[in-house]
């Protein structure tokens, strides 16, 4: 053998040689949760001051623009709002505003995660994904409320690239300065959820974890188990792992994400809901335009105002019942203060 | 050796100042045989990585169709697409310019040839000389006899409408192996690369964009998996390993596609010529000849082989070789025993694939793509090139290993428990060359049936466990869903009572898409299983 035949003959195995060693690599950064163990991790504590005491210069500073409102006159923000209109984007916004403003959640130079509903490709006329101008309308106050960074996040059932796409999100996210981040292993934590009942360590997005603000955007629409799905069903979006197991103790199990993942701000889109064959949905039957937002701090305040819009019950739903229990929010309607409106 | 036209040794006896010998040599053209070869693959490489969800105006698609032994097999098929023009063009440029497909166009011809052990040329500029072939004498001779009867046999499957021989055109070994090697690899170095970089927080959302820009291109939601892995590695392992025993074997004696272009070539009109009285029979360009196509006394061509590179040319001592018209053709031709021999095994090939006694299994479990018309039509048609599981989304669309029989393997089929029909892609059908996988519009693959659901009640979480799930409901993509829940108030088996919705399906609007066999959370094989609704093969 020649000395060069040599030296390409060793030059080919080492070649092999680091390519089987990178993928020994891989094997040690296996970033499954599995075998970990949980992190325990929460939310980092909102900037927003409790409904009931005023941020009287955030309020005052995005309240400016608030159309004709019906609710209470009170000068505190109230704990839910309603806005109907026929813009999904300008309901988001005075939704938001009533509640004091984005500013009120975000500070310049945060960073800001959204999560919308994305579940599959559909378009947004088949209420199966949150609305992208909603969607638009969050991250557009984000930034203009000063924050740096605003990240879009799902883990769609579907495939990822086609559902972020076909629901019109990629677009009007980046049309809007936000950016989308496709998940992969490496982003979801295994997670300690201390208050869980069922459901004591999941892996979990780290992202809403580091993020300053996280805000939920999710859709109203039905859900053949859960009855409905609106804010709180709206995190199974942010668990990793193989969801299917989830299905079993549903409506404990989602009162148990829902105990540790306390979103600083909830947006609901009711643009148009689907009232059947959810959550996939992709009938136009199923579509009712309701044309509505609702934005709270509460998710199950929101969720509880939002069965409204079925022409149902907050104890229709297992999980808004048991989350009652539990004392995680409010269900009772009567003990709200609700700001309705037009935009 | 100089650049002075007549070498020493050579010089004509008769008259002093010897008028110089016309130069043939050209340099140059290795130089742009190589660029092409280049270009040619990696214009098949770019246009493979675009042939993912969403298509847009360029991909691969149908770039196969150029290749006249597909082309052909779809027009036996039936099958008249406007790209089959090419593949005429490439059939008719032998008569002109030999298997210059095989040197300066075929992307694998020249993976093949890079991969020939070599010997350093003598001169710069010169080309690299191959080493020779360790293939004995004899057998040589018998190897340079194989490819007619290779067409002969591909002849009797095409006959007998089955499309197996594909699995040897270069063009589809190429398009398998790069889809079923190249691209689940580059999705795992990707990943692991971005986990590497992740670590370091200030290169995160870097991570992110360049994540975010390969998702569902290169990089997937799950690791990109296939089967036959095995197989097609060991296929090209094959291929590059044949050229230990002789530099481009492949391309020289087996090729099927090589060989219907050489049977073209053998009527070349043009083509090499060689001096008969500048030639010194040193016998360099026979050495030189990356396709064999120099026969032993030096001045005649196989015209069945010659790739026009003109090699041969570069490295004669008197530049006794060039092209010219009418050029001196010494093809391998079969007496005529010999090749009623091969005729009749062909055909007794062809039997025993129509006949159906290769085809072993029929399999419930048999599921292709939406848009296939038909078993015994992908049998036919399917070029084994795997397109359609390049362009996968889900990667859903997987190789058959025996569900279809020997004569099956590398054909699409659904696995369900990988991937699942999106309910928004309809790739498959456009990319398929040969139109296996009909391409259908997307509201008319959301209503072809291509499998119907089954529950397994004795292993399904309400019906068996009796404790509730509704995965396979909830993910249903049929608008008015192919899955009901059916709420009962049923007795467990350990005592007290139970309220759960039950899922059934509903077979009329089942499309057997595999949404919901892919997201049953039972363990090992779905409670929800996809079947096959075309009747069994009975031929």
């Amino acid at each position: 053998m020649e000395r060069r035949e040599f030296c390409r003959f060793v030059g080919a195995c080492a070649v092999v040689g680091c390519a089987g060693g990178l993928a020994g690599c891989a094997r040690l950064l296996d970033w499954s949760a599995s075998g970990t163990t949980a992190a325990v991790r929460s939310l980092k504590p909102g900037r927003a001051v409790a409904s009931g005491s005023t941020d009287a210069s955030g309020a005052a500073s995005a309240t400016g623009s608030v159309p004709a409102t019906s609710g209470g006159a009170s000068s505190a923000p109230p704990d839910l709002s309603m806005f109907v209109g026929n813009d999904p984007g300008l309901n988001a916004r005075a939704a938001v505003a009533a509640l004091g403003g984005m500013t009120r959640f975000v500070r310049p130079g945060d960073r800001v995660v959204v999560k919308p509903n994305v579940v599959v490709g559909r378009a947004a006329e088949l209420a199966t994904t949150t609305n992208p101008y909603v969607v638009a309308a969050v991250v557009k106050m984000a930034l203009e409320a000063g924050a740096t960074d605003v990240v879009v996040l799902d883990r769609p059932t579907g495939v990822p690239r086609n559902s972020f796409e076909v629901s019109g999100i990629a677009q009007a996210v980046a049309d809007a300065g936000g950016r989308v981040k496709y998940l992969s292993d490496r982003d979801f934590v295994s997670t300690s959820i201390p208050k869980g009942r069922i459901l004591t360590a999941w892996p979990i997005v780290g992202d809403i974890f580091d993020a300053d603000v996280f805000i939920n955007v999710p859709i109203a629409k039905n859900h053949g188990m859960a009855g409905l799905t609106l804010s709180m069903k709206n995190l199974m979006g942010v668990l990793g792992g193989t969801r299917g197991t989830i299905h079993q103790d549903f409506a404990q199990k989602i009162v148990d994400i829902n105990s540790l993942v306390r979103p600083h701000l909830v947006v609901l889109d009711a643009y148009r809901i689907l009232v059947a064959n959810g959550p996939t949905g992709g009938d136009p039957a199923d579509v009712r335009t309701t044309k509505t937002c609702i934005a709270g701090t509460d998710p199950v305040a929101v969720d509880s105002l939002a069965t409204s819009l079925f022409g149902m019950k907050p104890s229709d739903l297992d999980y808004l019942v048991t989350a009652g229990e539990q004392g995680l929010g409010i269900t009772d309607l009567s003990k709200l203060r609700i700001k309705k409106g037009t935009s | 050796m100089s650049d002075a036209p007549p070498a020493p040794g050579a010089v004509p006896a008769q008259g002093s100042p010897a008028p110089p010998a016309p130069d043939h040599r050209r340099p140059g053209i290795h130089r742009a045989r190589r660029a092409l070869q280049v270009a040619f693959l990696l214009l098949f490489l770019v246009l493979l990585t675009l042939t993912v969800w969403p298509l847009g105006q360029v991909y691969l698609g149908a770039f196969l169709l150029s290749d006249p032994l597909i082309a052909l097999n779809s027009l036996a098929g039936g099958v008249w697409k406007p790209a089959m023009l090419l593949a005429g063009l490439v059939l008719v440029l032998p008569l002109f310019l030999g298997r210059a497909f095989c040197g300066y166009a075929c992307p694998t011809g020249a993976l093949l040839e890079w991969t020939s052990p070599t010997l350093r040329p003598e001169k710069p500029g010169l080309p690299r000389r191959f080493r020779r072939s360790r293939v004995p004498a004899r057998a040589r001779e018998v190897l340079r006899k194989v490819p007619p009867f290779l067409l002969v046999a591909c002849g009797g499957l095409l006959l007998f409408a089955s499309g197996a021989y594909l699995w040897l055109d270069p063009l589809a070994t190429l398009t398998r192996t790069a889809t079923v090697l190249l691209y689940p690899f580059l999705d795992r170095l990707a990943r692991l690369l971005g986990d590497l970089f992740y670590l370091a927080p200030p290169l995160q959302p870097a991570v992110d964009a360049v994540n975010g820009a390969l998702m569902g291109r290169i990089v997937f939601a799950r690791p990109l998996t296939f089967g036959l892995t095995g197989w097609v590695l060991g296929w090209a392992a094959l291929l590059v390993g044949l050229n230990v025993l002789e530099p481009r074997l492949w391309c020289r004696h087996l090729c099927p596609l090589g060989g219907l272009l050489g049977l073209v070539g053998r009527l070349a009109l043009f083509g090499r010529k060689v001096d008969a009285d500048a030639c010194i029979h040193c016998g360099r360009c026979e050495q030189v000849c990356p396709l064999d196509a120099v026969r032993n006394d030096h001045l005649s061509t196989d015209t069945s082989r010659c790739q026009s590179c003109l090699d041969c040319a570069d490295v004669c001592p008197t530049a006794a070789i060039g092209t010219g018209a009418h050029p001196a053709r010494s093809t391998y031709s079969p007496e005529r025993r010999a090749l009623l021999g091969a005729t009749g095994l062909a055909m007794l090939g062809g039997l025993v694939t129509y006949t159906g006694l290769s085809r072993f299994e029929r399999d419930v479990r048999l599921v292709r793509p939406p848009g296939s018309s038909g078993d015994a039509a992908v049998l036919q048609l399917c070029t084994r090139c795997g397109q359609c599981m390049k362009v996968c989304p889900t990667n859903v669309v997987q190789p058959s290993v025996t569900k279809s029989g020997l004569e099956g393997i590398f054909t699409p089929e659904m696995d369900y428990r990988i991937g699942f029909c999106d309910w928004s892609c309809n790739e498959c059908g456009k990319v398929c060359p040969t139109g296996a996988i009909m391409p259908l519009a997307l509201e008319k693959k959301r209503t072809t049936k291509i499998g119907r659901a089954y529950i397994d009640k004795n292993r399904c979480i309400p019906w068996a466990d009796y404790n509730t799930c509704l995965v396979c409901q909830e993910l249903c993509p049929v608008p008015d869903k192919a899955i009901v829940l059916t709420q009962v108030e049923v007795a467990r088996p350990g005592g007290g009572t139970v309220k759960l919705g039950r899922p059934e399906v509903v077979p009329e609007r089942c499309i057997g898409c595999g949404v919901c066999e892919n997201a049953c959370p039972v363990v090992h094989e779905s409670a929800i299983t996809v079947r096959a609704i075309e009747p069994e093969r009975t031929a």
